[in-house]
C-alpha cells in the first residue's frame, strides 16, 4: 500500500476511526491498529505492545475523558509512515488528566496498600511505545500521541 | 446486546492445588468472576492457588488491578500463588508490573503443579 | 441503547488499494462486539472488502488524494454499513446483475463480480443517494 517514492509530495495517509465511549469498543481500535501494523511489517511482539498501548489509551478516553457517555466519541488517528506508525487518541474531554498522572511510575508494593489497585494504564503506554506525548486539544479534550518505530 | 461477557472462570483441584481457569479477556468486566472464584477456593482451604490462563489475548490495566487485588489477599491469607499459560507478551507485562515477584510464572499447568509445591 | 449513535462507528481511509483490508478488520471487530455470528462476520468481511474496492477503483477512480468513508450503526435487528466515496465517477446502476453462468459465458465483465458477491452475502444491499459521491448500503441481520 505504500508507494511513496513515486509521489513524494503525497500527503500523509491517515486512517480515522470514531468510536462510541463505551467499554469494549477499544477492541475495535486494537484490531484496526494491529491489522495496519502487521501489514507494515511489525513483529508479533511489537504488535502486541501496540495493542496494549492503544487499548489503555482508548479505555482512558472512554472512562476518564468522556466519562462513559456513549454518545461522545473517541477519535483514533493511525498514520502509517515509512519509519513507523503514529497513533493519536483524543476524547471530547470534560475531564482533564490529573496533574502528575502522565509521569507517575506506580509500584506493586504501594498498590497493595491502596483500595484502588489500578493506575497502570498510562505507565504501560510510556513503557511500551517509543514516543509518547500528552496534550490538551483546542476543544479541551485529552489527546495522546504515540509512535512505534519500525526497526 | 453487547458481548461484554468474554471471560469464563471455573475452578478445580489437582494434586493439592486449587486451579482457577481463566479463559478469555481479563478486563474490568472480569472482577466479580475472578474474586468469586478466589473466595470459593480459599473458603475450601486452598494453600496453593494457580491462575491458569487460556486464550487470553486481552488483559488490560483494569485486569492487572484485579490480579494485584488477588495477590494482596493471597499474602494476607498466607497462600502461595502461581500463574500459567500466559502468552509471551503478558508474561512480559506481568514482569514489568512486578506481579511476577509475587506469583511465579510457569509456561503450563504441569510445570506449575511441580513448581508450586517445591519451595 | 435508545440513541442509535451510541452504537455507531465511523471510519475513513485513503482511497488506495490495500486499505480495504484494514477497513475490513475494523468493521468486523465492531460487528463481533455487536454480537454478529462468526459466519455472518465472514460474509461481512468479503462483502465489505468488495464494496471498498469498488469505492476506491470506481467511485474514486483510483485517486489516492480522495478518501473512502464508512459509517456503521446498529438498528434493532440488523447492522447497517454505508460505504461512501467522493464520486469522481458516478455509479451507473444496471437493472440486472449478471449471474455466474452468464459471466462465464463471457457476458459482461468479470469486474462486476464484486457487486454480485455483495448482493448475495448481505441481507440487503443498495446504492442510496448521498450528499456527495456514491453510497452503498449493506445490511446484515443478527
Amino acid at each position: 500500500m505504500s508507494d511513496e517514492t513515486s509521489q513524494p509530495e503525497r500527503p500523509e495517509k491517515v486512517i480515522e476511526l470514531r468510536l462510541p465511549s463505551k467499554l469494549g469498543y477499544e477492541r475495535v481500535a486494537m484490531d484496526t491498529a494491529s491489522s495496519l501494523a502487521r501489514r507494515m511489517g511489525f513483529s508479533n511482539d511489537r504488535v502486541d505492545s501496540l495493542k496494549t498501548a492503544i487499548s489503555e489509551a482508548v479505555t482512558n478516553a472512554i472512562e476518564h475523558g468522556n466519562q462513559q457517555d456513549a454518545a461522545m466519541k473517541v477519535v483514533v488517528l493511525l498514520t502509517a509512515r515509512k519509519d513507523g506508525l503514529v497513533v493519536s487518541v483524543a476524547d471530547q474531554g470534560c475531564k482533564p488528566l490529573a496533574q502528575g498522572s502522565t509521569t507517575s511510575s506506580p509500584t506493586i508494593e504501594e498498590a497493595f496498600e491502596r483500595d484502588d489497585k489500578g493506575g497502570w494504564g498510562i505507565w504501560l503506554i510510556r513503557e511500551l511505545m517509543d514516543e509518547v506525548e500528552f496534550s490538551t486539544a483546542p476543544s479541551g479534550g485529552n489527546q495522546v500521541r504515540m509512535v512505534i518505530h519500525l526497526e | 446486546m453487547m458481548l461484554e461477557d468474554e471471560l469464563t472462570v471455573s475452578t478445580r483441584e489437582r494434586d493439592g492445588v486449587a486451579i482457577i481457569d481463566l479463559v478469555g479477556d481479563v478486563t474490568t468486566f472480569a472482577e466479580e468472576k475472578i474474586n468469586a472464584a478466589y473466595r470459593e477456593v480459599t473458603n475450601n482451604g486452598a494453600r496453593f492457588v494457580l491462575l491458569n490462563f487460556r486464550q487470553n489475548d486481552y488483559i488490560n490495566s483494569a485486569g492487572i488491578a484485579i490480579l494485584i487485588g488477588i495477590v494482596t489477599e493471597v499474602n494476607r491469607n498466607n497462600q502461595k500463588l502461581a500463574v500459567s499459560g500466559l502468552s509471551q507478551h503478558f508474561q512480559k507485562i506481568f514482569r514489568m508490573v512486578g506481579l511476577a515477584q509475587y506469583a511465579e510464572i510457569y509456561q503450563n499447568e504441569d510445570e506449575a503443579l511441580v513448581g508450586l509445591q517445591k519451595g | 441503547m435508545s440513541n442509535p449513535l451510541n452504537n455507531s462507528m465511523d471510519l475513513s481511509f485513503p482511497s488506495e488499494l490495500g486499505y480495504e483490508v484494514i477497513a475490513r478488520d475494523a468493521v468486523s471487530a465492531f460487528a463481533r462486539r455487536l454480537g454478529l455470528s462468526a459466519e455472518r462476520v465472514e460474509d461481512l468481511k468479503t462483502a465489505l472488502s468488495e464494496a471498498c474496492i469498488n469505492a476506491i477503483e470506481h467511485g474514486n477512480s483510483l485517486r489516492p488524494d480522495l478518501r473512502v468513508f464508512i459509517h456503521c450503526h446498529l438498528e434493532p435487528d440488523r447492522l447497517v454499513i454505508e460505504v461512501i466515496d467522493q464520486g469522481a465517477t458516478e455509479f451507473v446502476a444496471r437493472d440486472n446483475v449478471l449471474s455466474i453462468s452468464e459471466k462465464i459465458a463471457g457476458l459482461g465483465s468479470l469486474r462486476g463480480m464484486g457487486l454480485m458477491l455483495i448482493s448475495q452475502l448481505c441481507d440487503e444491499s443498495s446504492f442510496v443517494p448521498g450528499p456527495e459521491g456514491n453510497c452503498m448500503r449493506l445490511a446484515f441481520s443478527r
